[in-house]
């Protein structure tokens, strides 16, 4: 079948040579010798300065006064910071953060002063040595508290925060932002529904667990030029937002440059900017010498954004038939104490919050609420795995009230191409009944499995997921092409490789339309001097619109070299191709020119001059299909969300009726890629997800104390997977219902295979064991617990 | 962290030489032999010595022997030196069982069983293995060497009979016939500290020794339960009185890893399901010592 | 004070303080940058490397306690060209943002150094220190077992 693409996109997917194909990674050597350099590996010679910080041991409290005269006198000490020194606000979607604490300090861990020493050991005993006096004030540690009557406002002047038009702070409230999403008439509608099922689900906090810390090193030149190496998903938003917190200080955007080698992980927690402003700032006090500021596991557990906990309240009414008419979903997010980020996690869930279904009646509340708590901010999912814990628990219950297997209740609600979303626009083509069906088979949905096991018993669970990129309407990507002398490509992008093959998919993508093979493709890592811009390597987006960038950069190069061609030889663009890195001609078999002949040399005619020239190109792209104005009240006019990628999870689970160990026998995860550029890269991104999905819900336990401190900042108690906490056999599917104005297809799918893991989980102990837990994690022991307490509760009957 | 700190640092080529060291720092030196505790705690700024005396270079402390019916081990044989011998794998297999389970490779190429019961956590995997065997631990000091029975080691919350001036030389287990578990509740498949863990051996003639780590101050073992089930077969009637008494032997607390509600029930748990294994054990017909019974 | 070690078959005299941690001093002084910084915890085993044989947690050994001993790193595993293993990890797309690479191409080669056809269980055991956050540790696991033989289960 073939679709009409923009910008010439190419052949039927039988004709392609490199996208769809599992090409072996570009930047995979680099990784398995060692090669691969990180911002840490970076030598920066003798004159390299340590930066240390002082953290707040309070969640809420006023600073009364900082004495830094101890450490300023200490040994090997150059430089010590405070607020006093960058009175400055700043923030990515809404500005309300400061580059260290002004006046008051609102979460255990905020940054208070900094120092800047010799060594990384004098930095650390010289912070020690700052002294901070504090009026310890009552933290709110959590989101029903933070909007009950008479709180106390964590940010009095709320009211005069800068911030992107599709927010709508409350005044004189904690909600810095209210997405409200209203349509049809739900009151009505849960009156007339057969059945109403409503319940509460509540979804703590979440660390990121980038194995590599955050750690940035900056450097003011005595030019007074700005330059941070940074390990960030987002260069040029951060020098944005460097550019922006110090303008105060005559910094504009050509005096930053940001330069980020490969990361080791994001997941979105190196996104927008954390801990790299107060390396950028304290730069500008040491003209002269790079100064490095790493953090600690520690710091990075509490000091960097976390995924936002949240309590969602649903309501939900269905027919008999196993039509859903009426969602009311209201979601109460921790959001913590700074929510320039985390806010449009915040937007992105409630515009969303149906989920990949058909509802005609909604009524749904997204409040982002301030707590005395680490700033919430991006994590892979966006918000989105945070409220299909609860949507997806619930479709199973409404199914089963209703009599109807959970499979075949959404297939009949699963919304398709042309349905309206929430907001009023259209759902894009995908293959979400595809992927529902290849899933429920691949774990043999409805056949009841019996374990040999006396003390364990077998459950099978499904859920669906959807996502679309969160973004400001106007994000975009751009690309630089380059040939060199022997027919190989450089590429410049913005776009980071943080493990996804994000490079690897650039350089295919061009492979496709220049004949050039893979392996003869470099892609470059960011410098915001020399790569063009991309607004940030976050949304799942990438693929997509970094993709078009780089195809569209590509056909202009080919273009110019159809051009050169016909001046010399006089052959119609129009016969000419590109194959096996020669240009050849349809009308004339006899013809063909080796790229590497020309591309930088030229060709020379017949009169002995010389035509074409360095081959370079670019390309760029920018929706221009969407927009954020929504109204306020009702959500409804916009269309934020370019388009959504969907997809379904099933598992089958032992778990054993006392411990309450679950053993993931098998999971299966269908995603509609729309199209695979590399199938293998989105197996990694199923494998990948999956893991750090069940993670989430089977044993990552965040804990925070009464006075707001995080318990557990290190890997020794806040658990992650290692290789032995893997589904036995994880089945990965791939959908491919093509995206038309993707690159080949494409839409992305880092995020999504995380997204419906929790809610898979819950079915499934619940078809094993009858419990249905409505909070997370279900760990061994709530399993235990829960199921201890059923059998009491039985027995008593 | 960095090691903010300041330590000297000693590398003794005898144990003479060691314990010569320790009486030139009295009550301010730490011995380092694997170092994964230790180094662990500088770094967090959890202690602060004036000397760090790395004994790894101290000769005869790094054997395994079988002398007739006993079994030596070295005070610097590391975990993964345990699981790979052949000797502790025949006679003392409970010692790999929990071995197997302490953290990593990367550690348990250095961690000591020793530097284990040193550092005395109460989840210390060790102990409770060391308990449900005939365990005689070796010290040297100024006065030269001593002896000390293995229920007298463990004294109060990460404190034990070791004296400032002493170094462990060796453990000595007097090696029977018998069968055993090492049942260690954690919160997944992948390394974790203990949040409860049971030991069980039985000897011939219904004999038991039944220890618990992590559900006290210290590691134990309940003599209550042993006079219990002693020269009696096993029969539900009688485990199930056995379990009966884990509430009260066990003195476990709520934290951030479990509640004592849960680990209290899970003892239960690893109690039952380690009895009958350790039998079956005892009579050849049981699991490879290494299964997971929970 | 002074040691002298070897790092991938290079002699080096080094001055060091009892307090410096060998990752760091590998890191800094010998210009060794594939062990990394992770959790400075002995948790995350990013900061792996080969001593005398054996897989240790740099980041839990003090710079001093190297002194006689022989260090190998990834960098000098695949100094003369890839080996088996890593080839077949390359060609599995084993790993993703690359952080933990290193240390597990170490894992992986203790492992098979000991256990030349070992079992998947063998394998996973062998890799449960070193976290990996990307890759869900299949394609590892996958190339691992290949690298071993196939593996008997």
């Amino acid at each position: 079948m073939t679709t009409t693409y923009p910008f010439e996109s190419e052949a039927t997917s039988d004709e392609l040579t490199s996208v769809g194909t599992p090409a072996v990674r570009i930047d995979g050597l680099d990784k398995i010798s060692g090669a691969a350099q990180f911002v840490d590996d970076i030598d920066f010679g003798p004159g390299l300065l340590h930066a240390a910080v002082v953290e707040s041991p309070h969640a809420y409290a006023r600073i009364v006064s900082i004495d830094t005269s101890e450490a300023e006198a200490a040994s090997g000490v150059v430089r010590v910071a405070t607020g006093a020194d960058f009175p400055y606000k700043f923030g990515m979607y809404m500005e309300d953060r400061y580059i260290f604490a002004q006046d008051y300090v609102r979460f255990v861990g905020e940054q208070v002063a900094g120092v800047v020493a010799r060594s990384h050991r004098e930095a650390v005993q010289g912070a020690k040595l700052i002294k901070v006096e504090y009026e310890v004030l009552r933290p709110l540690l959590d989101p029903k508290s933070a909007v009950a009557d008479g709180a106390d406002l964590i940010h009095p002047d709320l009211s005069n925060y800068t911030h992107v038009p599709w927010f709508f702070p409350e005044a004189d409230t904690n909600i810095a932002h209210w997405r409200r999403v209203r349509k049809g008439d739900t009151e009505r509608a849960f009156a007339e529904a057969d059945y109403v099922l409503e319940d509460t689900y509540h979804v703590p906090r979440y660390a990121h667990c980038a194995i590599e810390p955050h750690v940035t090193v900056s450097k003011l030149d005595h030019a007074d030029r700005l330059t941070v190496w940074t390990a960030s998903q987002s260069p040029h938003t951060q020098r944005h937002l460097f550019a922006e917190a110090l303008a105060p200080l005559g910094f504009a955007h050509k005096d930053v440059r940001v330069i980020t080698p490969y990361v080791g992980g994001g997941f979105g927690g190196k996104a927008g900017v954390s801990m790299e402003i107060i390396g950028a700032a304290m730069a500008t006090l040491v003209k002269g010498r790079p100064i490095k500021l790493r953090w600690t596991r520690e710091q990075e557990f509490y000091n960097t954004y976390q995924r936002q906990g949240v309590v969602a309240e649903l309501k939900v009414g269905v027919m008999n038939d196993g039509a859903i008419t009426a969602v009311e979903h209201k979601l109460y997010w921790d959001a913590g104490a700074y929510v320039e980020y985390g806010a449009n996690v915040v937007n992105a869930a409630g515009l969303s919050a149906t989920g990949p279904y058909r509802v005609p009646n909604i009524t749904n509340d997204s409040l982002c609420i301030y707590t005395n708590l680490p700033p919430g901010g991006p994590y892979r999912g966006f918000g989105y795995s945070e409220f299909h814990f609860g949507l997806e628990s619930h479709m199973d219950r409404l199914a089963e009230a209703i009599g109807m297997d959970a499979v075949e209740f959404r297939k009949k609600n699963a919304i398709v191409e042309g349905d309206e979303l929430a907001y009023g626009a259209h759902m894009n083509p995908s293959g979400l009944h595809e992927a529902i069906d290849k899933t429920a088979a691949a774990i043999d949905w409805g056949v009841e499995e019996q374990s040999d096991n006396p003390n364990t018993v077998i459950g099978k669970g499904m859920a669906l997921f959807w996502k679309a990129p969160a973004m400001p309407p106007n994000a975009s990507s751009a690309s630089f092409l380059k040939f060199n002398e022997d027919g190989s490509i450089n590429i410049t992008v913005s776009g980071m490789e943080l493990g996804q093959g994000y490079l690897t998919v650039m350089a295919q993508i061009a492979s496709e339309v220049l004949a050039v093979p893979v392996d003869k493709i470099r892609v470059e890592t960011p410098d915001t001097d020399r790569n063009p811009y991309e607004w940030q390597t976050v949304a799942s987006h990438v693929t997509w619109s970094s993709g078009l960038a780089v195809e569209k950069a590509a056909v202009e190069a080919r273009a110019k070299i159809f051009d050169v061609i016909h001046q010399v030889y006089g052959y119609e663009e129009g016969s000419l191709y590109l194959e096996d890195e020669e240009v050849k001609c349809k009308t004339d078999p006899s013809f063909s020119k080796p790229l590497r002949e020309f591309v930088i040399d030229g060709i020379q005619t017949e009169e002995g001059t010389w035509r074409g020239g360095p081959i370079i190109a670019s390309g760029k792209f920018m929706p221009e299909f969407t927009n954020a104005n929504s109204d306020p009240a009702t959500g409804q006019g916009g269309h934020p969300n370019v388009h959504y990628t969907v997809g379904a999870t099933g598992v089958v689970l032992e778990i054993d009726k006392q411990t309450g160990r679950i053993w993931v026998r098998k999971a299966a995860l269908a995603v509609d890629a729309g199209r695979a550029i590399n199938p293998d890269l989105v197996k990694g991104q199923i494998t990948g997800g999956l893991v750090q999905g069940l993670a989430t819900v089977l044993y990552e336990d965040m804990r925070f104390d009464e006075g707001g401190k995080m318990m557990n900042p290190t890997f020794t108690d806040y658990k992650i997977p290692t290789a032995f906490d893997i589904p036995d056999e994880i089945i990965p599917i791939i959908v491919e219902v093509p995206q038309p104005d993707g690159p080949f297809g494409a839409r992305g799918v880092g995020e999504h295979t995380m997204i419906a893991a929790a809610p898979v989980i819950a079915n499934a102990v619940y078809n094993a064991l009858g419990v249905r837990i409505t909070s997370m994690p279900i760990t061994q022991e709530k399993v235990s617990m829960s199921y201890l307490e059923k059998l009491k509760s039985e027995h008593k009957q | 962290m960095v090691i903010a700190h300041e330590f000297d640092y000693r590398r003794p080529a005898s144990l003479e030489e060691a314990i010569g060291v320790l009486s030139e720092y009295p009550g301010s030196a730490r011995l380092l032999a694997g170092g994964t505790d230790l180094v662990a705690w500088l770094r967090d700024d959890a202690v602060a010595p004036d000397v760090v005396i790395d004994i790894k270079d101290v000769p005869g402390l790094g054997d395994i022997t079988l002398e007739g019916d006993i079994l030596r081990i070295g005070s610097l044989v590391t975990f993964t030196e345990l699981i790979e011998s052949d000797l502790v794998r025949e006679h003392a297999p409970l010692l790999v069982e929990m071995a197997e389970t302490v953290a990593s490779t990367g550690i348990r190429n250095r961690a000591t069983m020793v530097g284990n019961i040193c550092s005395a956590v109460p989840s210390c995997d060790t102990g409770p293995v060391l308990l449900v065997y005939d365990t005689t631990v070796y010290l040297a000091g100024p006065g030269g060497e001593r002896s000390l029975d293995i229920n007298d080691w463990f004294i109060g919350l990460r404190e034990t009979a070791l004296s400032d001036d002493e170094v462990v030389t060796r453990v000595d287990i007097r090696i029977r016939h018998h069968g055993g578990v090492y049942v260690k509740l954690m919160r997944y498949a992948g390394e974790d500290l203990a949040q409860a863990a049971v030991a069980v051996a039985v000897y011939p003639d219904n004999e038991y020794k039944v220890a618990f780590g992590a559900v006290a101050p210290t590691p134990f073992r309940s003599t209550r339960i042993e006079d219990a089930l002693r020269g009696n077969p096993l029969d539900d009637a009688l485990v199930a009185d056995v379990v009966a008494m884990v509430d009260d032997e066990t003195s476990p607390i709520t934290d951030m890893r479990a509640s004592a509600e849960y680990r209290t029930r899970m003892t239960e748990v690893m109690l039952e399901r380690g009895l009958w294994e350790a039998i079956e054990r005892f009579a050849g017909t049981g699991t490879t010592y290494g299964v997971r019974l929970i | 004070m002074q040691l002298r070690t070897t790092v991938n078959g290079e002699d080096w005299t080094l001055d060091a303080a009892p307090a410096d941690v060998l990752l760091d001093v590998l890191r800094e002084r010998v210009g060794v940058k594939s062990p990394k910084i992770g959790c400075e915890r002995g948790d995350c085993g990013s900061c792996t490397i080969i001593m005398d044989g054996r897989t240790v947690r740099s980041c839990l050994v003090l710079a001093v306690e190297a002194d006689g001993h022989e260090i190998t790193t990834v960098e000098g595993i695949g100094y003369n060209g890839l080996n088996e293993l890593q080839s077949l990890m390359l060609g599995n797309n084993s790993f993703q943002c690359g952080f933990c690479a290193p240390a597990i191409v170490l894992a992986a080669t203790e492992l098979l150094e000991h256990n030349p056809n070992p079992s998947r269980h063998d394998v996973q055991e062998a890799l449960a220190g070193n976290l990996c956050r990307c890759t869900g540790y299949e394609p590892i696991i996958e190339a691992v077992l290949s690298a071993g033989g196939g593996g008997a289960e």
